[in-house]
């Protein structure tokens, strides 16, 4: 199981990364879009955890570019609005998202479901 | 109720609306921080009762990673209360520097911001009398119609520019090239005309400029025009009470 992780709050993601790898899943890690869109043309990745809103690029937005590059990729999004859901427009109903803070138990179950849906 | 009003008060529930809830972003995102890093800490312990090593320099960086967290919480939290605080007299004579500061600090809570540096020259800047909460409202704007034309790796440069008797400048500049295409929008054209500051734009030196001017007819129309509605609204308020 390989995943990226893709937020612009550094601290966040690089500590969400290293509990993803003491339970393990490997997680990489990239802070912008275009960080993000590099790495997935080096590495197959099995699901993308990404932040609603980062700078220069929605989630959204990123989806469809990721999704381009790997059709099978799965997603994850993580939000810091108040309401999950909440404001997220162009979310479809089958998309998975989590509201910070995260329950890390939560987020694993979450990745082994929409794997496993495939 | 003047038009002028009747803006200020629609205005200033959207513009309450859009900064708060960057605000509640920016403290779930700290929040979010302080519970990852926490997390992990029972991680380490977790580890440790199932017998590693303690690893002592982690959790120390933990700690301070925590320490940091909350301090920016606290940050927030007190730009939060400067901005609830801001309408609390709606004309005053107002600190230019504080206000810009305030501007820039709560719109860099946005996600899209770039990043801002002020300098400050001339004579010592002043305090003018205008309506601190819209002043503040147009350098948001002005800043949001920046940074979405420069975007998040941009640069804006802010000098406050005061000229004793007469009144003071805010001028925007990017070493980069900055679209003014759209600007200004109708939002801030109204709120200029409501406060008397004049506009100007250089597309061509990337750069625009506010100017302030220490006394503003307007202001002083539009104070009287609030003291009146005050008036209205307390005179409305004792005869609900009498009836």
């Amino acid at each position: 199981m390989k995943i990226i992780l893709v937020d612009d709050e550094q601290k966040f993601i690089t500590m969400l990364a290293k509990r993803l790898a003491m339970r393990g899943i490997k997680a990489d890690i990239a802070f912008t879009g275009d960080e993000a869109i590099q790495k997935s043309r080096d590495t197959v990745y099995d699901v993308a955890v990404l932040d609603i809103k980062m700078p220069g690029i929605s989630g959204i937005q990123l989806k469809n570019k990721l999704s381009g590059l790997d059709p099978e990729l799965k997603f994850i999004f993580v939000t810091g609005h108040g309401a999950v859901g909440q404001s997220d427009e162009n979310l479809i109903d089958t998309d998975v998202y989590l509201a910070k803070p995260l329950d890390i138990e939560n987020l694993i179950k979450k990745i082994y479901e929409i794997t496993k849906t495939g | 109720m003047s038009d002028a009003i009747d803006f200020m008060n629609m205005e200033g529930l959207k513009f309450f609306g859009r900064v708060n809830a960057s605000i509640s972003h920016e403290l779930k995102n700290i929040l979010a921080i302080i519970s990852e890093t926490v997390g992990f800490s029972n991680d380490l312990i977790d580890l440790t009762e199932q017998g590693e090593k303690l690893k002592l320099p982690l959790f120390k960086s933990c700690n301070e990673s925590i320490v940091e967290e909350i301090q920016r919480g606290f940050d927030t939290i007190k730009q939060m209360n400067k901005f609830a605080h801001s309408v609390d007299v709606p004309i005053k004579e107002t600190d230019l520097l504080e206000t810009l500061m305030l501007s820039i600090k709560l719109s860099s809570f946005l996600s899209f911001a770039s990043h801002v540096q002020i300098t400050s020259q001339g004579e010592e800047t002043k305090s003018v009398l205008t309506c601190p909460f819209l002043l503040q409202n147009l350098i948001y704007q002005i800043l949001i119609f920046i940074y979405k034309s420069i975007g998040p790796d941009g640069q804006i440069n802010i000098q406050l520019n005061s000229k004793k008797n007469d009144g003071t400048q805010i001028l925007f500049s990017c070493p980069t090239q900055l679209s003014l295409d759209g600007f200004p929008t109708q939002k801030i054209q109204k709120i200029i005309a409501i406060l008397g500051v004049e506009l100007n734009m250089n597309e061509f030196l990337n750069e625009l400029d506010i100017w302030i001017p220490n006394d503003s007819k307007k202001i002083i129309v539009l104070e009287k025009e609030l003291q009146m509605y005050s008036y209205t609204e307390k005179s409305d308020n004792e005869s609900s009470k009498n009836s």
